[in-house]
């Protein structure tokens, strides 16, 4: 069975239709690229999964994402406990403008998962989950805000991790980050796609061809092609996927 | 050169308000300092029945503390609604203006409206508290201002990341917003004291008597307060103008201290908030 179900997804803001019949079935400890131009929706596809577009006014969403079978529109399904279940890492690394260690026990405390030293054992987890805790750990009470930007956008990784989510939401994580910086979060994918399940959007091909195992190709609103990321790239199917990957527009 | 000259003539032109602002501050000061002399530190503690000033220095203290820790929440409270809650149409457009509007209200009016209602209507009579009221209802549209820009200056991302996260709305604001505001919201209180510290007319006819025995043993009952016994002093008593200074001295100072220690806060707090710099 699939992790994430999505089933004729539409999203509308105000009058624009931004998602149009979108299906895909994502797979569990699997990372899954979706791809495409400015525009065509993939953020608003993956915003939909932790239903981060509630908090847009005036946005409309028809179908249904079923997450380990349960459609997260239900009434019965509460936000709060999705947005537990599916973290979130956004474009700007976005620290709270707290200390590093409160960064990462926000989320436990607002859960009341833990207190103590279980608390102080999951920061530690987390910040070791997201390859930060060497750098880290003298300086546990320093401000976020005085790490750099790759080490920023790492702490946002950990801080999702230590809600003890099970899906990943990664919304261009690394395009404000340089080079290396780049490297570093990659590399971390990988790893967390044993745990977890997780899903990045990226306007980078490269990056797409590199750390995921699935792509979907998302143009206009729709989901034009998806599947393994080696055929979609080799062999692609649709002729506007082809087109983008060999660079020809986007 | 020319164009050089000119420009000296402007920076100096410009410089002239500063002057004299600076020479009013200094002049101020001295005149102030005048009264140094009467004062000493037995007149500060003796009680206003033997000639003293200490029940109108605690209860200067008395309001203006008070005021405040009437106004702070209920102002903070309100600019959190005003600007996360309340649905963004025509009320409360209305309602923005309205606060702007009592923002302006003499304090004269904002004086006779505590005694009309305060004391009167609900009965609270010449007191402690309904000098409290009527002095928060002067300082509420100051810290409701402020405390709103304070919290629209934070950056939309802290709140989707709270809310990524799992946060209500509610835990969103109360655990990250608020903290991340807060030098602002200090400075928004700061702001609300300076307009109500030196206040006479809002209690002239709410909250002050000329003498009280001893200081008020509730809050219902009067108060005596520096601003109204040297406006007392000045028009009706006058004389022992030099004490009249002394008293000057002393109010200034309680207020000036109250900034101080707020100014204190709001640094101390600015400084672990890098993102503001």
């Amino acid at each position: 069975m699939a992790k994430v179900d999505v089933r004729k997804l539409n999203v509308w803001f105000k009058d624009k239709q931004v998602l149009k019949d979108v299906g895909m079935e994502i797979r569990e400890n699997t990372v899954t690229a979706v791809m495409g131009p400015s525009g065509c929706g993939k953020t608003t596809l993956i915003r939909a999964i932790n239903r981060m577009n509630d908090i847009i006014e005036d946005s409309h969403t028809t179908g249904e994402i079923l997450i380990d079978g349960e459609n997260i529109y239900n009434r019965s399904v509460s936000v709060y406990e999705l947005r537990r279940k599916v973290g979130m890492v956004f474009q700007k690394p976005n620290p709270f403008p707290k200390s590093i260690h409160e960064n990462i026990a926000f989320g436990i405390k607002i859960h009341k998962i833990a207190i103590g030293r279980k608390l102080e054992e999951i920061v530690e987890k987390s910040l070791r989950e997201a390859a930060l805790w060497d750098e880290v750990k003298d300086r546990l009470h320093d401000s976020a805000f005085s790490l750099s930007g790759g080490q920023q956008q790492r702490l946002c990784i950990a801080r999702a991790l230590a809600v003890e989510p099970e899906i990943i939401l990664m919304d261009e994580p690394c395009s404000a980050l340089d080079p290396a910086a780049t490297a570093k979060i990659e590399g971390l994918m990988k790893g967390l796609s044993e745990k977890y399940t997780v899903i990045i959007v990226t306007h980078n091909l490269q990056q797409a061809a590199r750390v995921s195992d699935f792509t979907a190709f998302m143009y206009l609103g729709k989901l034009e092609e998806y599947g393994n990321t080696r055929s979609l790239f080799e062999n692609p199917k649709s002729e506007v996927t082809e087109t983008y990957i060999t660079g020809r527009f986007g | 050169m020319r164009e050089n000259a000119r420009e000296k003539i402007y920076f100096s032109t410009l410089g002239i308000p500063l002057i004299i602002c600076m020479l009013a501050f200094f002049w101020i000061v001295y005149t102030l300092s005048t009264g140094a002399t009467t004062l000493s530190w037995d007149l500060v503690t003796r009680s206003a029945l033997q000639g003293g000033m200490f029940e109108m220095i605690i209860g200067t203290i008395y309001l203006l503390g008070g005021a405040a820790i009437i106004a702070g929440p209920i102002g903070v409270l309100a600019a959190v609604y005003l600007v996360e809650y309340a649905p963004n149409g025509r009320l409360t457009h209305i309602i923005d203006q309205a606060i702007n509007n009592l923002a302006g209200v003499p304090s004269v009016v904002v004086g006779l409206f505590g005694f009309t209602f305060f004391a009167r209507q609900i009965g609270l009579g010449i007191s402690l508290l309904t000098g409290w009221l009527t002095l928060a209802l002067m300082m509420l549209p100051i810290v409701i201002r402020g405390s709103e820009e304070a919290i629209k200056m934070i950056p939309p991302s802290f709140k989707e990341a709270a809310l990524g996260l799992g946060a209500t709305k509610w835990k969103s604001i109360s655990s990250m917003t608020l903290s991340a505001a807060f030098p602002g919201i200090v400075t928004s209180v700061i702001l609300g004291m300076a307009r109500i510290a030196g206040e006479t007319a809002a209690i002239l006819f709410t909250s002050c008597v000329f003498i009280t025995r001893g200081l008020p043993k509730s809050p219902l009952e009067p108060v005596m307060s520096l601003a109204y016994n040297l406006f007392i002093q000045i028009t009706v008593v006058g004389e022992r103008s030099q004490v009249i200074f002394g008293m000057a001295l002393i109010l200034f100072s309680i207020i000036t201290s109250f900034a101080l220690v707020a100014i204190i806060l709001r640094t101390y707090y600015r400084r672990r908030q890098l993102w503001l710099r």
